[in-house]
C-alpha cells in the first residue's frame, strides 16, 4: 500500500474540525491539525503535508497571510476553505495562490472531490517535469507544439487572444484562473478589460460548445473568472 | 426668508410663520437692552446689578464686554462676575481691546454681558460692528444683555444730530432695538445728570468742560430724554399691536422715498423709516438710474450706495429702476406697487433760467400721481456747484471729437455742397439750396456723436453757403441780413437732432444692457428647469455666474464643517479658484451658513475674506452658498443684487432638487421597510420550521439511541440533512440581499454574459437535481447585461428550484434568454401543474407567502421569490408569473441593458 496523502488541516472551530479528521480519515488520509495560524505556518514547514485545508477567519493571523508565507517556499496544494462567500475574497485568495476555494457550508462529497482533485493537478505537474505537448479533455484536443485545436478531430480556427486563453486555462485545468489574470496574462500588467475577454470568451464558447450556455470543457465562476473541466461530463 | 411684502398674508404662512417664531424663540437667545438717553444715566450699572442677581441665584453669567472708562460704582459691581479676557488688536501700532466673540461661542454661556451695542470694532476682527456679533451670539442660543443709548438708533440719528449738534456715526440698525426681547429704560433727571458729570463721575475731569459745553447742556439731556422715552412707549405700544401686525401692515398705507446722489438723501430715508414705524406701514426706497446717471462723480456714486445700504440697513425694500425721466419712472412704479405716500427731499438747487424751463420733480409727480401723498424734506445743502460740474462732464462727454465722425460730417456737407451746386446750375432757387443744408445738418447729427459735429456742420453750412452761393461769390462776406435767420435755423435744427440722438443712442443703451440682464435670467432659469441633478444645477450656475461676472465662482451645497461638498470653477482671466478652499475662507462659508447672510470681501462681516459670499435661501433654509472671487475688485451693489436675482433662480432649483430627492429617499425607503419585513419573516418562519425538524430528530437519535431501528435512523438522520441543506440555500438568499446597497437599494453592476450566468445557474441546479432535466436557449449573438452576476444568478437558482419542486418527478425545464432591445428577457418555465389563478397576484407578495393551500410543500418559495423581486427591482427591472397554454408556469423577468 501507498503512503497516505497527508494533509494539514488548518481549522480553529471544534465540531468542523471533529467532522472533518473523522471523513478525511476515513477516505484514507493521513490528518495533522493547526488552530491556529502560527501553528499552521510551524506545522506546515515541519510536516510538508501533500495539501493543505485552509480557513481564512483564524484566531490570531488573517489566513490569507498565511497563505501567502507558505507561497513564499512552497507550492504545496492549499485548498481556502471560508465562511465568507463574497467573490472578491475568493479572487485574493486565488489571486494569492491558493488552487481552490470552497466555501462553508459544503457537502463531504464535494470537499473530498476537491481534494483529490489538487492532489492530482499537484501530481501530474510535479510528476513530469517536461512541459506537456498536448492535452485532451472529452472530445477537445489541444497540441500546444502545433498551436492547433480540435473538436473530435475536426479543427477549430481560433484567433490568437482566442488560442492564448484557450492555452492558460488547460494549462491549469481544473482550477479556477481569475478575470484579473487572464485580463493580464493576455494584455499586460496595467489592463483592466474585461468585456473584452467575456467577449472572447464567448466566441471560444460558440467554437468549441455545442450550447453556449451549457458549456462542457470551460465553465464560468460567476464574480471569480474561468476554469477548464477536467472530464468534459455532461 | 419670508417675503414680508407678501400682498395679503396666507394662513399657512402665519401659521408657518408663528411656528417658525416658536422654532426661533426656542433655539435663539433672547437679548435684553439697557436703553439710556445719554452717557452716564446708569445703563451698565443697571446691567450689572442685574446680571450679580441672576449669577446668586445660580444662572451661568459672563462678561463678555465692559468698557474699561467705567465708574468706580460699576467697578466695583464687576466683582464676582467671570469675565471673559478682551481679545487684543494691534491696528497700526496701538493696542485696542476688543470683545472676544469666539471664545465667548466657544464658551457659551447662559447669559453673557456685553456693553455698548454701537460699538464698531477694530479692524481685523470678524464683524465691523458689535451688534453682529451679538446677533451670533443669539443665534447659538445665549441670552445677551447689552446696553445702547438714543442717539445711535439708526432712524433717530438725524434728529439726535438736530438737537445736538454733535454727529453720530456709530449707529445700530432700528431692528435690533425692535427685535429686542426685553427692553430696560434706565431714565435720571437731567438736573441729577449734570450732577454727576459735574462731579466728575462720568468722565476724567479734563474732559468734563467739553463735555458739558458741547453735548450736556440742559437743554440737549431734556430733548434726548424726551426722545429716548418715547422711543421706548412707542415700543411698548407696537408691542401691544402686534398680534395683529401682520394683517394691519397690508391694510394701510405703503411710503416709498426717492433718493438720489445727495448726501441729503439720507435725511429722506431716516424720515420715511420712522413714519413708516408709525404708522405700521411697509416702505420702500427708490433710486432712478437716468441719462445723467453715467455722468455721476465716483463720489456721487458712492453716496448712492450709502443711501441705498442706510435704507437696507432701516429695513426698506430697495429698487433700482432705468429711465430718462425721473417722475414718470416713479409715477410708473408708485402706481403698480400701490404706493400711497411718497417722500423726496428738496434742495432748492435749481436757479435762476433752469427753473423756467424744468417743473420740479414734485411738481411733475403731482401732475402725474394725483391721488398720491407727497412729503416734502427740506435739504441742508444747496449745490449749485454740484449741477454746474455735472454739466461740465456732461458737455465734455457729448462733445467729445472722434475722426471718424469729423469724416463723416466733411463728406455729408461736400456731397451736400455738390448737391446745392447742382440746383444751383438748374435754377432751383435758394430756398432749397438752404434746405439741401439743412437735411446735411440733420443727417450729420444723426449719425454722429454728441452735439459738437452737429453744430459745426451748422455752421460750416452757413460759411460754405455764405461762400458759394451768395453774391458775392467765393467770399465769406454776407449781404443779406437774412442769412442770419438760415444760419440760426441750421443750428436749430442741429442742436434739436443732436440732443434727440443723444437721448435715443443713452436709451437704447440702456435698454440693451437691461435687456441683456432680463435674457440671461430667463435664459438660466429655463436651463435650470430642465436641469436635474444637484451637480448639474451647481455646474451650470457656476458657468452662467463666470459668464458673467467674469470673476472666478466656487459654490457650497453644504456647509464646510459638516462635509467636502465645494464646486469650484476658475474664471479665465483670473487666478486658481481652489485659492477659494482654504480653512479661513471655509470659516467664513461656514459663518454665512450659520448667519442666512452675505459675509466676506467688501461686507461688514470676515472682510479678510478673497471672495464675496452670499446664501442661496429657499424657505429661510440655507440651500447652498455661492463665493464669489474679488480679486479683481469689489463686488459691487448692481452686481449684488443682480447675483440675488440668479440665485432666486438657483434657490428655486435647488429646492426642486431636494424635493425630488426626499421623494426618492422615501420611496427607497419604503422598499427597504418592506424588504426589512421580508426578511424578520424569513428568519422567524422559515428558518423555525427546519431548525425544529433537526432539533428533534437529534434529540430522539441521542436519547433513543438503542432503541431506534436501522431503519428509523437513516430515515431521521436523512431528514436533519435535507433541512440542512434547505437552510443552506436559505441563508444564501438571505445573504444576497446584503449584496443590495442599504442606502440607494442599487445593487453595483457589471457588464455580464448572459449565458455564463444561465449556466452556471443551471450547472448548480443539474449537480442538485441530477433527475432534472433542463433546456437553455441563449441568442446567438454574445448578450451582455449590466447586472450583479451573483445576484442574478441566485434568481435563476430560486427560479429554477421552484420549477423543479413544482414539477413531476422528471421535471423538465426550459430556461430561455432573449433581448427585446432595451431589455434581456429571462424566463424559467416548467411543465408542472401551472400556478392557481387566486394566487398569480400574490405570488410575489411575500406576506402570502407560497401558495397557501400546501404551505410545506412549498415552504420557503414565499421568500425566496420575494427576494428574487428585490434584486429584480434593485437591478431596475421587473419580474412577473404566467401559466401558459399547455400547463405549468412560466416565471420571466428582465433587466434593463
Amino acid at each position: 500500500m501507498e503512503h497516505a496523502p497527508l494533509l494539514l488541516v488548518v481549522e480553529d472551530d471544534s465540531a468542523i474540525l471533529s467532522f472533518l479528521t473523522a471523513v478525511l480519515g476515513a477516505n484514507g488520509y493521513e490528518v495533522r491539525v493547526a488552530a491556529s495560524g502560527q501553528e499552521a505556518l510551524s506545522l506546515s514547514s515541519s510536516y510538508v503535508p501533500d495539501a493543505i485545508l485552509l480557513d481564512l477567519g483564524l484566531p490570531d493571523i488573517d489566513g490569507l497571510h498565511v497563505l501567502r508565507q507558505i507561497r513564499i517556499w512552497s507550492d504545496i496544494p492549499v485548498l481556502v476553505v471560508s465562511a465568507r462567500g463574497h467573490e472578491r475574497e475568493k479572487v485574493e485568495a486565488l489571486d494569492a495562490g491558493a488552487d481552490d476555494y470552497i466555501t462553508k457550508p459544503f457537502g463531504t462529497g464535494e470537499l473530498l472531490a476537491r481534494i483529490r482533485a489538487a492532489l492530482r493537478r499537484h501530481a501530474s505537474k510535479v510528476g513530469d517535469s517536461s512541459a506537456k505537448t498536448s492535452i485532451r479533455v472529452g472530445d477537445l484536443f489541444i497540441d500546444y507544439e502545433k498551436r492547433a485545436v480540435s473538436l473530435s478531430g475536426k479543427e477549430v480556427h481560433l484567433t490568437p487572444i482566442e488560442y492564448k486563453i484557450i492555452v492558460l486555462l488547460s494549462e491549469n485545468i481544473g482550477k479556477v484562473i481569475t478575470h484579473d489574470t487572464i485580463v493580464k496574462h493576455l494584455w499586460g500588467p496595467y489592463a483592466k478589460d474585461l468585456p473584452a475577454l467575456r467577449v472572447n470568451m464567448a466566441n471560444i464558447r460558440r467554437k468549441i460548445e455545442e450550447n453556449p450556455a451549457e458549456p462542457r470543457y470551460i465553465r464560468t465562476e460567476v464574480g471569480v473568472g474561468y476554469k477548464m473541466a477536467e472530464e468534459a461530463d455532461r | 426668508m419670508i417675503d414680508e411684502q407678501a400682498p395679503r398674508p396666507d394662513p399657512d404662512l402665519l401659521l408657518a410663520a408663528v411656528r417658525e417664531e416658536g422654532n426661533d424663540k426656542r433655539n435663539r437667545g433672547k437679548l435684553k437692552v439697557f436703553f439710556g438717553y445719554a452717557a452716564g444715566v446708569g445703563k451698565t450699572y443697571a446691567m450689572l446689578d442685574e446680571a450679580q442677581e441672576l449669577l446668586a441665584s445660580g444662572i451661568d453669567v459672563v462678561v463678555g464686554y465692559i468698557e474699561p472708562h467705567t465708574r468706580p460704582e460699576t467697578t466695583e459691581l464687576l466683582k464676582g462676575l467671570p469675565a471673559l479676557p478682551p481679545k487684543q488688536i494691534v491696528y497700526r501700532n496701538i493696542q485696542l481691546l476688543e470683545f472676544d466673540l469666539d471664545a465667548a461661542l466657544a464658551r457659551r454661556p447662559a447669559l453673557i454681558l456685553v456693553d455698548e451695542l454701537a460699538h464698531t470694532n477694530a479692524r481685523g476682527v470678524r464683524n465691523r460692528k458689535r451688534y453682529q456679533d451679538i446677533e451670533e451670539l443669539l443665534n447659538a442660543g445665549i441670552d445677551v444683555f447689552t446696553t445702547v443709548n438714543v442717539q445711535h438708533l439708526e432712524s433717530l440719528n438725524d434728529v439726535v444730530q438736530n438737537i445736538t449738534h454733535i454727529q453720530v456715526r456709530e449707529t445700530i440698525p432700528d431692528r435690533i432695538f425692535e427685535n429686542a426681547d426685553k427692553v430696560r429704560l434706565i431714565d435720571i433727571e437731567p438736573v441729577e445728570l449734570l450732577e454727576r458729570i459735574r462731579e466728575g463721575r462720568i468722565y476724567k475731569s479734563e474732559r468734563t468742560t467739553a463735555a458739558l459745553d458741547h453735548f450736556f447742556t440742559p437743554e440737549n439731556l431734556r430733548l434726548l430724554r424726551e426722545i429716548a422715552l418715547r422711543k421706548t412707549a412707542s415700543r411698548v405700544s407696537h408691542n401691544n399691536l402686534s398680534e395683529s401686525k401682520t394683517l394691519e401692515k397690508h391694510a394701510s398705507s405703503k411710503l416709498l422715498c426717492c433718493v438720489g446722489s445727495s448726501p441729503a438723501s439720507a435725511k429722506c430715508i431716516r424720515w420715511t423709516a420712522r413714519a413708516a414705524e408709525a404708522f405700521q406701514a411697509p416702505w420702500g426706497v427708490i433710486y432712478v438710474e437716468d441719462l445723467e446717471n453715467s455722468l455721476l462723480s465716483e463720489e456721487e456714486k458712492s453716496f448712492v450706495q450709502h443711501n441705498l445700504d442706510l435704507a437696507r440697513t432701516l429695513g426698506a425694500e430697495v429698487v433700482t429702476l432705468h429711465g430718462d425721466n425721473v417722475a414718470e419712472t416713479v409715477a410708473e412704479y408708485a402706481r403698480l406697487s400701490g404706493i400711497t405716500n411718497i417722500v423726496i427731499g428738496k434742495s432748492g438747487r435749481k436757479s435762476g433760467v433752469r427753473r423756467l424751463f424744468e417743473k420740479d420733480l414734485e411738481d411733475q409727480l403731482l401732475l402725474l400721481l394725483p391721488n398720491i401723498e407727497i412729503h416734502i424734506i427740506p435739504g441742508n445743502v444747496a449745490d449749485n456747484t454740484r449741477w454746474i460740474t455735472r454739466q461740465i462732464s456732461y458737455v465734455r462727454q457729448t462733445f467729445s471729437l472722434s475722426f471718424f465722425d469729423f469724416i463723416k460730417m466733411i463728406i455729408t456737407l461736400f456731397l451736400g455742397t455738390l448737391l446745392s451746386e447742382l440746383l444751383y446750375h438748374y435754377q432751383f432757387g435758394d430756398q432749397n439750396i438752404v434746405m439741401v443744408y439743412i437735411l446735411a445738418v440733420l443727417i450729420v447729427s444723426r449719425i454722429t456723436q454728441g452735439y459738437l459735429y452737429g453744430i459745426l456742420a451748422s455752421v460750416l453750412s452757413v460759411l460754405t453757403f455764405n461762400f458759394f452761393f451768395t453774391e458775392p461769390f467765393l467770399t465769406f462776406s454776407v449781404i443779406d441780413p437774412g442769412y442770419m435767420v438760415t444760419f440760426l435755423v441750421l443750428l436749430v435744427a442741429a442742436l434739436i437732432t443732436s440732443a434727440l440722438t443723444v437721448r435715443i443712442k443713452t436709451q437704447a443703451r440702456y435698454a440693451a444692457a437691461r435687456e441683456k440682464k432680463t435674457e440671461v435670467l430667463y435664459e438660466i432659469n429655463k436651463k435650470l428647469l430642465i436641469t436635474r441633478g444637484l451637480d448639474n444645477i451647481v455646474r451650470l450656475t457656476n458657468e452662467y455666474l463666470i459668464r458673467i461676472f467674469s470673476r472666478s465662482v466656487v459654490f457650497y451645497t453644504k456647509d464646510p464643517d459638516l462635509g467636502e461638498q465645494a464646486s469650484t470653477l476658475n474664471c479665465e482671466t483670473e487666478k486658481d479658484a481652489h485659492l477659494f478652499l482654504t480653512d479661513s475662507e471655509k470659516g467664513v462659508v461656514h459663518w454665512v451658513y450659520l448667519n442666512k447672510k452675505s459675509a466676506g470681501s467688501g461686507t461688514d462681516t470676515l472682510r479678510g475674506a478673497l471672495a464675496y459670499y452670499t446664501p442661496v435661501i429657499s424657505q429661510g433654509r440655507v440651500l447652498g452658498v455661492v463665493g464669489i472671487s474679488c480679486a479683481s475688485g469689489k463686488f459691487d451693489q448692481t452686481n449684488r443684487s443682480f447675483l440675488k436675482r440668479i440665485l432666486s433662480q438657483v434657490a428655486m432649483a435647488l429646492e426642486r432638487q431636494y424635493l425630488s430627492d426626499e421623494q426618492k429617499q422615501i420611496l427607497i425607503d419604503s422598499e427597504k421597510e418592506k424588504m426589512r419585513s421580508n426578511l424578520l419573516r424569513a428568519i422567524s418562519h422559515d428558518l423555525r420550521t427546519p431548525l425544529t425538524g433537526i432539533l428533534g430528530a437529534s434529540s430522539v437519535l441521542i436519547e433513543n439511541a438503542s432503541s431506534v431501528d436501522a431503519k428509523t435512523r437513516t430515515q431521521l438522520l436523512s431528514g436533519i440533512r435535507d433541512d440542512s441543506q434547505w437552510l443552506i440555500r436559505m441563508v444564501e438568499n438571505l445573504l444576497s440581499v446584503t449584496r443590495i446597497n442599504e442606502r440607494t437599494m442599487k445593487v453595483a453592476k457589471e457588464s455580464e454574459a448572459a449565458e455564463e450566468i444561465v449556466a452556471s445557474a443551471v450547472s448548480r441546479i443539474r449537480n442538485r437535481y441530477p433527475q432534472a432535466s433542463v433546456r437553455v436557449t441563449v441568442p446567438e449573438e454574445l448578450l451582455l447585461v449590466p447586472m450583479d452576476g451573483t445576484l442574478i444568478e441566485q434568481v435563476l437558482i430560486n427560479l429554477l428550484e421552484n420549477a423543479v419542486k413544482y414539477s413531476s418527478d422528471k421535471p423538465k425545464i426550459d430556461v430561455n434568454v432573449a433581448s427585446d432591445g432595451t431589455d434581456a428577457v429571462f424566463s424559467v418555465t416548467d411543465h408542472g401543474k401551472g400556478i392557481p389563478d387566486a394566487d398569480l397576484p400574490l405570488l410575489f407578495d411575500d406576506s402570502a407567502g407560497a401558495p397557501a393551500s400546501d404551505a410545506d410543500s412549498a415552504r420557503g418559495m414565499g421568500i425566496g421569490l420575494s427576494i428574487c423581486q428585490s434584486i429584480i427591482r434593485a437591478h431596475g427591472g421587473t419580474i412577473d408569473a404566467y401559466n401558459h397554454s399547455d400547463g405549468g408556469a412560466v416565471f420571466r423577468f428582465t433587466l434593463p441593458l
